[in-house]
C-alpha cells in the first residue's frame, strides 16, 4: 500500500508546520482528475472554428459539407444561436462601474473583432472528426481595417471596434481628488502647484508589452443535461459560484437546475480561469439542446489566441521630489490596450482599474493625479493575470523611483526607505486602505541580507576590467484577499470567505469551500487550520472545493483569498463548533465552564482546571452526533457549522525584491546572479507552501518581463500562437531565488494570516530593470519599456553613446 | 484501423487503433491512463505528455499509437506501482509541484535522466528540465526535489554495496 509521504508525526501545533501536501499523492501518481480526465458515457466533443482575421465582416458561413461528415452531430454559428441565447452583458458579470460594455454572443455575429474569435462550433462523436469538420467549413470574410493602436483609437476620427459604442474608450476614470469633476480639477491644480515648486521633476513614458499568465492546463468545459436535474457543468474555473449564476441568467434555466463544478484538480489558474467566458455558455447550451454530454477541451493554440493576455499599458508618469529626497507628488496618465472587452466580470478594464489604484505603492506621496483610459482594440480581450493590472503601473513607479534617485545622486534603496510609509494603517492617495504591517521592517530585513557598500566597491572594481554588475530594488503592497468594500464596486461580487466544517461520528472532518483552487495547496493549509483548532491530525481532515451543489457561496479563488478570507472562515466555523462541543461536554462532566477552560490536544479534550476530566475528541463528537440525549437545555445534537468571514478592514501584504545582474555591454545580454526577497505574509500556516507561492511568482515575473510576449502583426494577426513563439521560462532560463521573511501578524484575521502570492510578481520587472540600468550607470542608460531583452539593452547602449557624443 | 501489440506498465495489450491516432490520445482515451497530460498543441514543447518507451523518455504527443507496436511503455501510472519512488517522494517533500499538471511528464523524464546521470550538478538538472514547462513552481523546488532524490538513490546504492 502506498503511503502518503506526508504522514509523519510532528507536534500538535499545526499552524506553521512545514508539511508536504495532502494533494501530492494523487498528483505524483497520475491519479489527479483534471477537466479533460473527466468523461461521461456518450460524451460528444466540441471544437471551435476561430476567426482568421482581426477585423472583418462575415459575409457567409457554409457548413453544408462539414455537416455531411459521418459523426458530426451539430454545427453552431453566430447566426443560428443569436436568437436562442441572450447576449452579454448580463448584470451578474458586470461591475458597478460605468463603461461602454460591448454586446456579444458566444460566437461572432456579423463581424469578427479579433484574430481567434470563435466563429463556429462543431460538435461530433469523435474529436478527430470534429477537427476534420472545422476544415470543411467555408467562411467568406470582408476584411476591415483593424484598430490596433490604442492611442490612435482614441482619436475622434478613428473607426470603432464596437459600432454601438460612442468611442473606443471602454472605460475611463480619474482616481484622485474626489468623485466630481470639479473636485478632481481642484486636486489636479494642487498637484500642479506641487510640481511647479518641486526641485526635481521626472517625466517619462513607461510601456509594458502584452503578456500574462498561461496555466499549463488550458480551459475546458464538460456539460451534461438531464430533464430532472438540469445542467451539470464541469468548468475549469476559479469562481464556480459566479459561473453558475451567470449561466442561470443567460440561458434562462431555473437556479435549482444548474450545478457548476470546478474539478478538484485544476492545472493552474493565475486569474486566467476567473472570468465568465463565452465558450462555456455555448457548451452548456449545446448539452441542453442536444440532451447529450458535450466536452470542450481548449487547444493551446486557442488558449494563446484568446486568454492570458494582460499587462499592455502605456504609463506617462511624472514624479515631483525635493532635493532632499522627499517624494511630493505623482501624476500619471495610463492608457491600457483593452482588446475587445468581450469577457464577463472583467471586460478587460477591471485590471488596469485596480492597477491604477495600486500604483502609488508603499510611499508617502503628498498628493497625486491619476487617470486611466482603457481602449478597445481588435485584439483578444485582456484577461486577469496574477499581479492583476499592476504589473505595468508598478514597473513604471519602481523604475521612476530609481530614475529620481539617479537625478538626485542618491542610492535608490535609500530614497525608497526614506519615503516608505512608516506607520500603518494608511490610506493611499488613490484611497486604498493599507491595514497593517511594517514596511520598514521588511525593507531593513532585505537590506540586512545585501551588503550594499561592499557591492558598490566590487562593482567599481569589476568595471575596471569591463565587467558590469548592477543591483536593483523594488517593493510592492499587495491585496490580501479582496474585501466586499472593494469587490462589490469592482466586480459586483461579495468578498467574504465562507466555509462549512462538518464533523463525523468517527472524529473526522470534512470542510467545504466554494472557491476553486488550482494548485495553491488549499487542502493542506485548510487541514492544518482545522487540525490546530481541534487538536487532531491534518490526516483526519478532508477538503472539498468548487462544487456549487455542496459548498457555500464563495466569490472564487482570486486575490489571495485563501490565507485571508477562506482560512478565517474555516477558523471561525471551528470556533463555533468548539463552543458547542465544550458546552455539551461541560454539561456531561457537570461543570459550568466557558470554552477556554477546555484544551483540544492530541485527540483529547481536557477540562484544564481538573485534567482528570478528559475524554477522546472522537468519543465526545460521536456522543453529540449519535446520542443526542441528556443535553443541556435547548441544545440539539449534530456538529456542522457554516461560517462567513468579512474582515473589519481591507487587508494587505507587503514584499520587497533585490537582484544582482551582470550585463555584457558588447551584446546586451545579462545574467541574474542573485535574487533575494523579503516578505510580510503575516502568520504562516505552511512555510513550504508560502515559499512555493513566492518562488513561482518571482519566476513568473521574470518570465513575463524578459521572455514572454504576445505579438500581433500590422494586420492584427497573432504571431504567438504556440509555445515555440510564446516563450515561457524553462528551468535553464531562470535563477535560484532566496525567499526571506519579516512578518507581522495581521490583526484583522483570527489567526493573523494574510492572503499572499497573487500580486507578488508585480515588483519583479522594476527590480530587474533597475539592476540592469544600475549596471549601465556609466553609460547613463535608462530603460523604460519591457520586454527587457538583450536587443533592447544593446540598442539603449548604442543610443546612450550616440547621445553622449552629440 | 491497425492492430497493435504492446506492453503498458507491465500489462500486455492487443488493440485496434486508427492510423492517425496519437499515442497520447491512445493512452488517455483508449486505455484510460489519464495521468499523461496534454499542455501544448502536440508540438512537443511542454513535456506534460512524456512517457517512457523501452526505458527512453519520449513525448507521446509526437508519436502515433501505431509506432508503439511491439514496444514496452511506462506511463506515470506505472511509476512506483508498489511503492513510491524516491523521486516521487522527493517531489512531495520539497514541494516540487503545485497544480501538478506538468508533474507526470517531469517525473517520467527525470526518472530516466537519473538512471543516465545519477549524480547530476544543478546545471545538469536544469538543462535536463528544458523539455518540461512548469508554470507554477519557478523550478527551484523541482531542482531541490531532484537533488534530494539523487541523494537518496546514492545512499541506497551505498547500502547495497
Amino acid at each position: 500500500m502506498k503511503k502518503n509521504p506526508r504522514t509523519r508525526k510532528t507536534d500538535n501545533n499545526w499552524i506553521g508546520a512545514r508539511l508536504s501536501r495532502k494533494e501530492d499523492l494523487r498528483l505524483i501518481t497520475g491519479s489527479g482528475a483534471y477537466l479533460s480526465d473527466i468523461s461521461i458515457r456518450g460524451m460528444l466533443h466540441a471544437t471551435f472554428v476561430l476567426s482568421e482575421y482581426a477585423h472583418a465582416t462575415i459575409k457567409s458561413i457554409n457548413t453544408t459539407e462539414a455537416s455531411k461528415m459521418p459523426g458530426v452531430i451539430e454545427i453552431y454559428t453566430g447566426e443560428n444561436i443569436k436568437e436562442k441565447i441572450k447576449p452579454m452583458p448580463q448584470p451578474v458579470v458586470v461591475p458597478n462601474l460605468p463603461a461602454e460594455y460591448p454586446t456579444f454572443w458566444p460566437l461572432a455575429v456579423d463581424k469578427v473583432k479579433y484574430h481567434g474569435e470563435p466563429v463556429a462550433l462543431v460538435i461530433a462523436r469523435d474529436k478527430y472528426v470534429a477537427e476534420d469538420a472545422t476544415e470543411l467549413i467555408e467562411i467568406e470574410y470582408e476584411e476591415l481595417p483593424p484598430i490596433l493602436n490604442p492611442e490612435n483609437a482614441l482619436e475622434n476620427e478613428s473607426p470603432l471596434v464596437h459600432e454601438e459604442s460612442r468611442s473606443n474608450q471602454i472605460f475611463g476614470m480619474t482616481f484622485t481628488g474626489g468623485l466630481t469633476e470639479e473636485e478632481q480639477d481642484a486636486n489636479a491644480k494642487k498637484v500642479e502647484t506641487l510640481f511647479s515648486e518641486a526641485d526635481v521633476v521626472l517625466k517619462e513614458r513607461f510601456t509594458v508589452h502584452r503578456t500574462g499568465l498561461t496555466p499549463m492546463e488550458p480551459r475546458g468545459a464538460l456539460c451534461d443535461w438531464s430533464e430532472s436535474d438540469g445542467l451539470t457543468a464541469y468548468i475549469t474555473t476559479q469562481r464556480p459560484h459566479i459561473d453558475r449564476l451567470a449561466l442561470i441568467d443567460i440561458l434562462d434555466i431555473p437556479g435549482e437546475k444548474v450545478r457548476v463544478i470546478a474539478p478538484r484538480d485544476q492545472g493552474g489558474g493565475f486569474g486566467i480561469k476567473a472570468p465568465f467566458y463565452r465558450e462555456n455558455i455555448l457548451i452548456a447550451y449545446a448539452a441542453k439542446e442536444l440532451k447529450r454530454p458535450v466536452r470542450w477541451v481548449e487547444s493551446r493554440e486557442q488558449s494563446l489566441m484568446s486568454v492570458g493576455q494582460e499587462r499592455d499599458q502605456i504609463n506617462d508618469l511624472e514624479i515631483a521630489a525635493t532635493k532632499d529626497g522627499k517624494l511630493l507628488a505623482m501624476r500619471n496618465r495610463c492608457i491600457a490596450d483593452n482588446g475587445t472587452g468581450q469577457s464577463g466580470v472583467y471586460w478587460g478594464f477591471v485590471m488596469p482599474f485596480l492597477g491604477n489604484i495600486e500604483m502609488p505603492n508603499a510611499y508617502t506621496w503628498e498628493n497625486g493625479h491619476l487617470t486611466l483610459q482603457s481602449v478597445s482594440t481588435n485584439k483578444a480581450c485582456l484577461t486577469p493575470s496574477r499581479a492583476f493590472g499592476h504589473f505595468p503601473t508598478r514597473f513604471a513607479i519602481e523604475r521612476g523611483i530609481d530614475m529620481v534617485a539617479n537625478k538626485l545622486g542618491v542610492e535608490p534603496s535609500d530614497l525608497r526607505r526614506q519615503n516608505l510609509i512608516p506607520n500603518l494603517p494608511y490610506t493611499s492617495i488613490t484611497n486604498e486602505y493599507y491595514d497593517s504591517g511594517d514596511f520598514l521592517k521588511v525593507w531593513d530585513n532585505l537590506l540586512s541580507r545585501v551588503d550594499l557598500a561592499q557591492f558598490r566597491t566590487e562593482q567599481e572594481e569589476k568595471r575596471k576590467s569591463g565587467v558590469y554588475l548592477g543591483i536593483g530594488f523594488a517593493c510592492g503592497v499587495e491585496l490580501s484577499g479582496v474585501a466586499s468594500e472593494l469587490l462589490v464596486p469592482m466586480e459586483n461580487q461579495p468578498g467574504y470567505g465562507a466555509a462549512t466544517v462538518r464533523l463525523d461520528p468517527r472524529g473526522k472532518v470534512r470542510v467545504f469551500g466554494g472557491d476553486a483552487p488550482g494548485g495553491q495547496g488549499h487542502e493542506t493549509t485548510t487541514a492544518q487550520v482545522v487540525a490546530a483548532a481541534f487538536g487532531i491530525s491534518p490526516n483526519d481532515v478532508v477538503v472539498s472545493t468548487g462544487d456549487t451543489g455542496i459548498t457555500p457561496f464563495g466569490a472564487g479563488s482570486i486575490g489571495g483569498r485563501a490565507g485571508s478570507y477562506f482560512a478565517s472562515a474555516v477558523s471561525k466555523a471551528c470556533v463555533e463548533l468548539k463552543s458547542k462541543i465544550t458546552k455539551i461536554y461541560a454539561h456531561d462532566i457537570e461543570v459550568d465552564a466557558p470554552p477556554e477552560a477546555f484544551e483540544f490536544k492530541d485527540g483529547q479534550i481536557t477540562y484544564l482546571p481538573d485534567p482528570e476530566k478528559n475524554d477522546s475528541f472522537e468519543k465526545i463528537v460521536e456522543r453529540i452526533i449519535m446520542f443526542p440525549i441528556n443535553l443541556p437545555d435547548k441544545e440539539v445534537g449534530g456538529l456542522e457549522s457554516t461560517a462567513f468571514f468579512e474582515a473589519e478592514k481591507p487587508m494587505i501584504c507587503f514584499n520587497a525584491d533585490c537582484c544582482k545582474v551582470e550585463v555584457d555591454i558588447e551584446t546586451g545580454d545579462f545574467k541574474i546572479l542573485e535574487w533575494i526577497t523579503s516578505e510580510d505574509v503575516g502568520t504562516v500556516i505552511n512555510p513550504l507552501i508560502v515559499d512555493g507561492q513566492m518562488q513561482g511568482a518571482v519566476i513568473q515575473g521574470i518570465s513575463n518581463a524578459v521572455l514572454e510576449q504576445f505579438v500581433y502583426d500590422e494586420n492584427g494577426l497573432q504571431m504567438s500562437t504556440n509555445f515555440e513563439n510564446y516563450k515561457l521560462a524553462t528551468a535553464a532560463d531562470v535563477p535560484n531565488v532566496e525567499i526571506t521573511y519579516a512578518t507581522t501578524p495581521c490583526p484583522h484575521t483570527p489567526l493573523g494570516t494574510r492572503g499572499v502570492g497573487e500580486g507578488r510578481p508585480s515588483s519583479v520587472p522594476g527590480a530587474l530593470t533597475n539592476a540592469v540600468c544600475d549596471a549601465l550607470q556609466p553609460f547613463q542608460v535608462q530603460i523604460t519599456s519591457l520586454p527587457l531583452r538583450p536587443e533592447l539593452i544593446w540598442r539603449s547602449l548604442q543610443q546612450a553613446q550616440t547621445d553622449s557624443s552629440d | 484501423m491497425k492492430k497493435i501489440s504492446l506492453t503498458v506498465n507491465g500489462e500486455q495489450y492487443e488493440e485496434y487503433v486508427s492510423n492517425r491516432l496519437l499515442l497520447v490520445d491512445f493512452l488517455r482515451d483508449q486505455l484510460g491512463l489519464t495521468g499523461t497530460h496534454i499542455g501544448c498543441t502536440h508540438e512537443g514543447v511542454c513535456g506534460a505528455c512524456t512517457i517512457q518507451l523501452d526505458g527512453e523518455a519520449v513525448k507521446s504527443c509526437l508519436m502515433l499509437a501505431v509506432q508503439a507496436d511491439g514496444h514496452s511503455l511506462t506511463t506515470i501510472e506505472g511509476l512506483g506501482q508498489d511503492k513510491l519512488t524516491p523521486l516521487q517522494e522527493s517531489f512531495s517533500e520539497e514541494h516540487g509541484l503545485q497544480c501538478g499538471f506538468c508533474t507526470p511528464g517531469i517525473l517520467m523524464n527525470i526518472s530516466e535522466f537519473l538512471e543516465k546521470c545519477p549524480e547530476p550538478s544543478e546545471t545538469e538538472i536544469r538543462n535536463a528540465l528544458i523539455g518540461n514547462l512548469c508554470r507554477c513552481t519557478g523550478y527551484v523546488h523541482i531542482v531541490k526535489a531532484i537533488q534530494r532524490a539523487a541523494e537518496i538513490r546514492r545512499q541506497q546504492r551505498e547500502n547495497i554495496e
